[in-house]
């Protein structure tokens, strides 16, 4: 039975449950401090130093030019973007469907998404000229009585960004408010004050459950169409243009979709390394690597599918300037990241039709790195392939991106994984209500193998 | 708030919302603008001597970038021969097409500054507002003639030659972009004198940008399309006029002769 | 002074029944405390009706007109052709404005949870920790001592592994 084999029921209990997440957070051993500290560290130096370099320099410390005007900074924008993709709406689909194997991992996924999105606004502040007057991009009332241009796709961008970033975190938060209560109960000192303040006094009563079902229900609905909308509109920015191989109507979908599989990957990382790190073996179980898996695999055919698409419809229409720009991504100057991006992400995750592969941890975690690795350089090229071959030849160019690009680059997967770091300390990064919910379904669906997990007699809800 | 009117210049009176909504919704409040300024190119005559682009660089105080910086492609140009050649030389066929910005009626660029740092104005001019300008650089990527360009990096001028900066022109910083104008300086101050002159409308010929002033072989001819008894609507009726990319439906004001070869 | 009697179970099915009895007993308000959400709770005490749809509606409605409103009144404060498009155009704005109605939904959504359920809670009310890990509570709260007293006899009957008296404290 697939539900009952999510979790060891054997000899999970809902006080071990409680009690390992408590403890989760409550412990912290050196190597987390290490860790974490080589975290912060490198966001300092890869970073926050090159960033103030190029603040004082100006766009010339990254490697742009005439015409490549965008580069790693965009391309790393819409990656990041990309990879918010994964918890928040995953986890709103899955709820509205009912799947249960969504429950152990779902918090974590769900935070990738927050801290994926400032991450991403931040590297908007990298990427503009003048990031000092950022600022303008928003509607508030000024002396210079100016708006932003809302005609623009980047403010729809603005827009929409901020609506997911308060979606997100509101979504999160919700959920996570009577794991804050379990968690208080358990605390002492400053943790039991800061749990006290963030559970809101939950109780857990029958009306507190009734209304919180709904508000969590009636976000999930609005999140998941947000969410769909939020990377289709990313995607405007480039297809809006009226550049030969930016200008496609299939690009919302594109996004979309590589934003799923990107995000999906990084859960699969995020798991693994939760699994490995944090003692959560019991929770995150293959079953849960065994549906990540075939989701992405599902998404990687619908990756390679669109990605044929483009190149089919370009050749197909005959126009000049297109198919120069698509002879030139398969074999021009990025000729070989392109290849590179078709191996990682189309042919490799076809090992997924394996069962024996997708339930063994350590290939996943390096199918799913490799996959992320792809969908940058996805980004990348389309950025890079597209600017570079215009309509003028007069006007095509190339770029290579320079080491302070490079390093932001790293330093912002180091930022990630340090406001990662810190949630794990904060929130119960496995929902414990959740996990609970699951074991009593499993309990009821098989009687005879329920040892008591609720710690007493047996039960059946009241069907 | 309205400036404190001196003497001789009469003051325009501060024009509240609805003024301005009814102005707006009054039919052809895009096609009638104040002047359509043209330009027109006579590919024939151009030989490619690049004497427009120096005229630019000393009027508008572009930058000289250096050679590394060019070299990694970051020049600042605001016009340029493209060339195209075909064969081998002595039978080589060469092609000189001086691209700068077009000025285009339906620009891709303005729809996506997200702060209007570029916008079309009531002359028919597509202008860059440096003060604004944040940088995002997407109207760059939008420009289907790849005519805009940014700055990378603030520019000095080594002594003595920040003398020859021209006083109407600003310097613009780092992380603004920038482009051709049609020497609006050259137009506002034309405007002015007309003004002064008693409110009559610029001349045919009163003003012309630095290209087209130091164009040696007068290959391009300026000037308002409004006015048909001016020499560029006289051009604009030639067969061999074209518009580049002009498929793409952006409405360029930079109509073109085609060379006539054989 | 208010005081509570909290009987803990170990079975929520049982807990459910207690409630349902002391609901027929005529107290008040039996909240049934419990760390997961209970399937049978609205048979046991009555459907409940949840206001937070209305606020999501009318929160969406008031950002429908808010995301237009700012766009299009913002473009038409200083007129700024670009591109040759119309000052209002309904493909740009639309988008704005489904972007504002969700924003304001979801905002609408979360005041509507924290009115409803009365969170956060400023008054300490009656809880059993064990209740946020393995145990199921039912607590009902009384100004009289007696009738608490009677509360906790019935709760005793149905089978409470344990049943607490609570004094509850007044700010």
């Amino acid at each position: 039975m697939e539900r009952a084999a999510n979790m060891n029921e054997r000899d999970l209990s809902y006080a071990d449950v409680n009690r390992d997440i408590v403890r989760s957070l409550v412990e912290t051993g050196p190597k987390y401090y290490i860790t974490l500290g080589c975290a912060v560290g490198l966001t300092v130096v890869c970073f926050l130093f090159p960033w103030f370099y190029q603040l004082q320099l100006g766009i010339a410390a990254a490697g742009m030019n005439h015409p490549q005007v965008w580069g790693t900074y965009e391309a790393g924008f819409i990656f990041w973007i990309g990879l918010s993709h994964s918890g928040t709406l995953l986890s709103c689909v899955l709820h509205i469907t009912r799947s249960s194997w969504r429950k152990a991992m779902y918090r974590s996924a769900e935070a990738m998404t927050l801290f994926s999105l400032v991450v991403a606004v931040i590297m908007v502040m990298v990427h503009v000229g003048r990031p000092w007057f950022i600022h303008w991009a928003f509607p508030y009332p000024n002396q210079m009585e100016l708006w932003p241009n809302f005609r623009s796709p980047l403010l729809f961008d603005v827009t929409a960004i901020a609506t997911y970033l308060t979606g997100s975190s509101v979504f999160i938060y919700m959920g996570s408010i009577p794991d804050f209560a379990a968690v208080r109960d358990r605390t002492t000192g400053w943790r039991h004050h800061m749990y006290t303040l963030l559970s809101l006094g939950w109780r857990g009563t029958d009306t507190e459950w009734h209304r919180l079902g709904w508000a969590y229900t009636l976000l999930a609905v609005l999140i998941i169409p947000l969410a769909v909308s939020v990377h289709s509109i990313v995607s405007w920015d480039w297809a809006s243009s009226i550049v030969p191989a930016l200008h496609q109507t299939i690009f919302a979908p594109y996004f979309v979709v590589g934003a799923i599989y990107s995000g999906t990957a990084g859960i699969v990382t995020v798991m693994f390394l939760l699994r490995k790190y944090m003692g959560f073996e019991r929770y995150i179980t293959e079953v849960h690597f065994d549906n990540l898996g075939k989701l992405l695999l599902a998404l990687s055919l619908i990756w390679t599918y669109i990605n044929v698409l483009e190149l089919f419809t370009g050749w197909y229409s005959g126009d000049s300037p297109e198919i120069e720009a698509l002879k030139y991504k398969l074999f021009g100057y990025y000729a070989p990241l392109y290849w590179e991006m078709i191996l990682f992400c189309a042919f490799a995750p076809l090992l997924l039709i394996s069962k024996r592969f997708r339930v063994s941890f350590v290939p996943m975690l390096i199918l799913s790195i490799a996959i992320n690795i792809g969908m940058y350089t996805e980004r990348f090229l389309i950025v890079g392939t597209s600017l570079s071959r215009k309509y003028l030849p007069d006007a095509w160019g190339v770029y290579v991106p320079s080491l302070v690009e490079l390093s932001i680059l790293v330093g912002t997967i180091a930022l990630f994984s340090t406001l990662f770091l810190l949630f794990v300390k904060i929130f119960p990064s496995v929902s414990i209500y959740e996990v609970k919910e699951t074991l009593a379904e499993a309990a009821a669906e098989v009687p005879e193998r329920d040892t008591g997990a609720a710690g007493g007699d047996r039960w059946q809800p009241a069907r | 708030m309205t400036p404190t009117p001196s003497e001789d210049k009469p003051v325009e009176p501060e024009r509240s919302l609805r003024e301005k909504w009814r102005e707006y919704r009054k039919p052809g409040y895009y096609e009638e603008l104040d002047y359509a300024w043209t330009m027109t190119i006579d590919l024939d005559r151009c030989m490619g001597c690049e004497a427009c682009m120096v005229a630019c660089k000393a009027e508008n105080n572009l930058p000289i970038v250096g050679e590394q910086a060019f070299a990694r492609g970051r020049e600042m140009q605001w016009i340029r021969i493209e060339r195209y050649w075909e064969g081998q030389y002595p039978d080589i066929k060469l092609r000189f097409i001086p691209v700068m910005c077009q000025q285009c009626e339906a620009a891709p660029c303005e729809t996506v500054c997200p702060v209007t740092a570029t916008y079309h104005n009531q002359d028919g001019l597509n202008v860059q507002v440096y003060n604004r300008c944040i940088g995002t650089r997407s109207c760059a990527v939008y420009c289907p003639y790849e005519v805009r360009y940014f700055n990378y990096n603030d520019h000095h001028w080594d002594q003595p030659l920040e003398q020859q900066l021209n006083p109407d022109v600003t310097v613009r910083e780092k992380g603004v972009m920038e482009k051709c104008t049609f020497c609006i300086q050259r137009i506002r101050l034309a405007k002015d004198h007309a003004k002064d002159d008693g409110r009559r409308r610029v001349r045919d010929g009163e003003m012309v940008p630095a290209c087209v002033q130091a164009c040696p072989a007068e290959a391009m001819v300026f000037g308002d399309r409004k006015d048909a008894a001016s020499r560029v609507s006289a051009s604009l009726k030639d067969a061999r006029a074209y518009r580049v990319l002009d498929e793409l439906n952006t409405r360029p004001s930079v109509i073109y002769l085609k060379k006539v070869t054989g | 002074m208010a005081t509570s009697a909290i009987g803990l179970f170990v079975d929520p099915h049982g807990a459910l029944a207690a409630a349902a009895k002391l609901k027929g007993a005529g107290f008040a308000a039996p909240a049934v405390i419990s760390p997961i959400p209970l399937e049978g709770a609205e048979a046991a005490l009555g459907e409940k009706k949840s206001i937070i749809k209305r606020f999501t509606f009318f929160g969406a409605i008031l950002g429908g007109a808010s995301g237009f409103t700012l766009a299009a009144g913002t473009a038409v404060l200083y007129l700024h052709p670009t591109g040759g498009r119309p000052i209002i155009p309904f493909p740009p704005f639309l988008i704005i404005t489904y972007e504002m109605t969700i924003l304001f939904g979801i905002l609408a959504t979360v005041i509507g949870f924290l009115i409803s359920s009365r969170l956060p809670a400023i008054r300490d009310r009656a809880y059993a920790p064990e209740a946020a890990v393995d145990r199921f509570a039912v607590a009902v709260t009384c100004d009289d001592d007696e009738r608490v007293a009677q509360a906790a006899a019935l709760l005793r009957e149905a089978g409470a592994a344990e049943v607490r008296n609570v004094q509850e404290q007044r700010p």
